[in-house]
């Protein structure tokens, strides 16, 4: 019993095929968008993706090192001091080779691959990152690791669920058992990734220093329960501040890292420019649809405005479509979208992943390409002229 | 009851014009391809008239018709619709007007998404009128247009009558002051036809709604009160045709006009005035100079010589005749003795009418004759 005719409803879906085509159109340009970001938010994340699953406050690292593949350390031993430090509840190394580590299975050349080594005794992972710490106990055999399931193929290994494990291989020359696998994904400097034991980890990496062990990449840092961890970084700060050790909470940690590659690459500007084309794309689609809708229905219109309709009823009409038609698209958009990041995980290795504030995002987006291409088929609308009517 | 629907035909208006039409020129274009297509138009309609607007394409009548609908500017000249002016209003103060109107255009324009009954209701919605009360209208409406059965089917599953149908109930579902319609049944077989004039009828009638219709459908031309025929934008001839075929018939009635043709009736009633005396009143005095020729259509009158009454008239009897064909001053008083309305030609009038008939001239000359 509706007490409106829904006039920008029906006119939109009554007729199934342009409707289809009409949704078609704006999921195209949902895809677009989401491609784009998708690829620029999994680009980024992949890089701290690790560092996201670490169980830690902050973290300590070389006050140079402007990446995680920038291979700056800084030596072990200042842990042994931070660990005394008030407000200090643990502290641990964590050792990363970005750079000569080279892995493969069996024949073919050896590829570069990054590797993880961390203390098997401690938490380092967060309660979170199951898959790591329940296959704990099988890297403490000498010479195993597990391997990022998300690595590209070219090293040899096969890691889908229903690959049996371990798998043989050699890493530097020196063979290696993959005994279990584990989630991080790739990025830009790095084709897969390995996490072992750091005993594991010394014997492979013995030209690091004459102890491999002694210099370190990252330092995590856990403060007890009931400290500010803003003023126990300030602390380690005043206190290390000679040895150029930089003390960063985790979030800033990532924030950094996130910020070197969208400043010192052109990542960040290419994707944007590709969401930009995807929204102007959609623009143009939607304005077609909805101006080629007005043009057919400008005797209906006319008729309208003589009948004393105001263009006040136009605009909100149009809007109202606009909006309908963004909503009906994002839908189909966005579940192709998922499919897609599905897709594009398995051929890249990089994690695709749908977010929630992603989507909020390309939402809003696509809203408002409707209602900017609304606003442009208004246009046309308002000169409908009933005098041409008689 | 001729003389009657008559008498009330000749009643002046207390009502205002519905439709004031002032000297109105009308052009196309500009600079030097400006072109008038409207000439000193003047019109005059009054509420519940029932206007049938006629003449050959290029006239002018439906830039008449969109200028009076506003849905065009008036540039020259004054246009009053419903009691507003139309010259220089704005848009927000015309679409406002607009609600009062009802248009009907040859093409019915409806809309593919909606229904007839939602179609319809695009006119109730706009009005403001609410569901509970639309709705029942609505369905009364198109129900008598015979679209009973298709009131909830969509233009595609109508035929081309149907959808006529439905665009005429859209234009008066929300019973306009004023309708303006463009070839209203040309699309319609007879009886939906008749039954789309006979709501005009009642619109006039009931609502005092002024309807102007375009038209050539010569199915409907009874209904009009009043014939306005344009040609090359000039308003060649303004009838009211009602009132005059209403007196054609009464005048037909009268001895002195039975053996008139048609034609001539038709003039003579084009021209003829209807005054009314109260009783006692004087109609013409004795010595005045005579300009009009009197039949009397209702009451009675007292001939009067030098003040010593003569003879008595009545329904149909005439008198002024001598006055106007021997060019001699009244040669009687007449008085009305009971309340009297007479039918008045003038000498102009009076002259075509003997011109344009023998017989009316032999039987005038043979009651001047025998009058003597």
């Amino acid at each position: 019993m509706n007490s409106q005719v829904p006039l920008a409803w029906l006119n939109l879906t009554h007729d199934r095929r342009k409707l289809a085509i009409a949704i078609g159109g704006v999921a195209f340009a949902v895809i677009l968008m989401f491609q784009q970001r998708g690829f620029n938010d999994a680009l980024f994340e992949s890089t701290v993706a690790i560092v996201r699953e670490l169980d830690c406050d902050l973290i300590l690292v070389n006050s140079s090192r402007f990446a995680l593949s920038n291979e700056v350390r800084f030596p072990t031993s200042i842990l042994q001091m931070v660990a005394s430090m008030p407000g200090v509840e643990m502290t641990e190394p964590i050792f990363v080779e970005n750079v000569a580590a080279r892995l493969r299975r069996s024949t073919g050349p050896a590829r570069p691959i990054r590797v993880f080594g961390i203390n098997l005794e401690k938490r380092v992972f967060l309660d979170g990152s199951q898959d790591i710490r329940s296959q704990a106990s099988k890297l403490r055999h000498p010479n195993s690791a597990l391997m990022d399931r998300l690595s590209k193929s070219h090293y040899g290994f096969a890691l889908g669920a229903q690959d049996g494990l371990p798998q043989t291989g050699e890493l530097n020359g020196k063979a290696i058992q993959v005994v279990g696998t584990f989630e991080n994904g790739c990025d830009f400097a790095n084709d897969g990734n390995l996490l072992m034991s750091k005993e594991s980890f010394s014997s492979y990496f013995g030209y690091r220093a004459l102890d491999p062990l002694s210099v370190a990449d990252l330092g995590i840092v856990r403060v007890a329960r009931n400290q500010s961890v803003l003023e126990v970084a300030k602390r380690l700060r005043k206190a290390f501040e000679k040895d150029e050790v930089a003390v960063l909470t985790r979030q800033q940690f990532i924030d950094k890292e996130i910020r070197f590659w969208s400043q010192n690459t052109p990542i960040g500007p290419i994707f944007m420019v590709g969401v930009i084309i995807g929204f102007v794309v959609g623009v143009i689609i939607c304005y077609q649809i909805l101006a080629n809708d007005i043009s057919e229905h400008m005797g209906e219109f006319a008729t309208l405005k003589a009948m004393g309709y105001t263009n006040r009823y136009f605009f909100a009409m149009v809007i109202r479509q606009a909006v309908y038609l963004a909503m009906l698209g994002f839908i189909p958009g966005l579940l192709f979208s998922l499919a897609l990041f599905k897709l594009n995980s398995s051929l890249t290795g990089l994690i695709m992943r749908m977010t929630l504030p992603g989507a909020g995002l390309i939402l809003v987006a696509t809203l408002v390409m409707c209602i900017v291409s609304g606003l442009l088929a208004l246009r046309k609308l308002l000169t409908a002229d009933p005098a041409s009517l008689f | 009851m001729d003389l009657e629907s008559l008498i009330s035909a000749w009643e002046p208006h207390e009502d205002a014009l519905s439709v004031d039409v002032d000297h109105l020129d009308h052009f196309y274009g500009s600079g030097d391809t400006k072109k008038q297509v409207l000439f000193d138009n003047c019109l005059k309609i009054y509420p519940g008239e029932i206007v049938i607007m006629t003449g050959p394409s290029g006239s002018g009548k439906t830039t008449l018709l969109t200028l009076i609908g506003t849905l065009r500017n008036v540039q020259q000249g004054s246009l009053r619709i419903l009691g507003h002016e139309l010259k220089g209003v704005n848009q927000d103060d015309s679409n406002i007007l607009r609600k009062s109107i009802g248009f009907i255009f040859q093409a019915h324009n409806l809309f593919e998404s909606l229904t007839a009954f939602q179609n319809v209701q695009m006119s109730t919605e706009l009005q403001g009128i609410p569901m509970d009360t639309a709705r029942p209208k609505i369905d009364a409406l198109l129900t008598r247009l015979d679209l009973g059965k298709r009131i909830q089917y969509k233009p595609k599953s109508l035929s081309g009558g149907q959808k006529q149908r439905v665009a005429v109930a859209r234009g008066l579902i929300h019973q306009p002051k004023l309708v303006l319609a463009d070839e209203p049944t040309a699309a319609l077989d007879a009886k939906s036809g008749r039954e789309v004039v006979t709501i005009f009828q009642e619109l006039a009638k009931e609502h005092k709604s002024t309807i102007l219709i375009v038209t050539h459908d010569d199915r409907i031309l009874d209904v009009a009160d009043r014939i306005v025929r344009m040609e090359d934008g000039y308003i060649c001839s303004n009838v009211l045709v009602r009132r005059n075929a209403l007196t054609c018939k009464v005048l037909h009635g009268f001895d002195i006009f039975k053996s008139l043709t048609p034609q001539v009736i038709s003039n003579v009633a084009e021209k003829v005035k209807l005054k009314r005396y109260a009783a006692g009143e004087v109609i013409i005095q004795q010595g005045d100079v005579g300009e009009e020729f009197f039949v009397i259509g209702m009451g009675e009158v007292d001939i009067e010589i030098d003040g010593k009454q003569i003879k008595q008239m009545g329904q149909g009897a005439f008198f002024g005749e001598k006055s106007l064909v021997e060019n001699q001053p009244r040669s009687a008083t007449v008085r009305a003795r009971t309340q009297v309305a007479c039918f008045v030609l003038s000498k102009d009038a009076f002259q075509s009418a003997i011109e344009s008939s023998a017989t009316f001239e032999e039987e005038l000359r043979k009651a001047i004759f025998t009058r003597r």
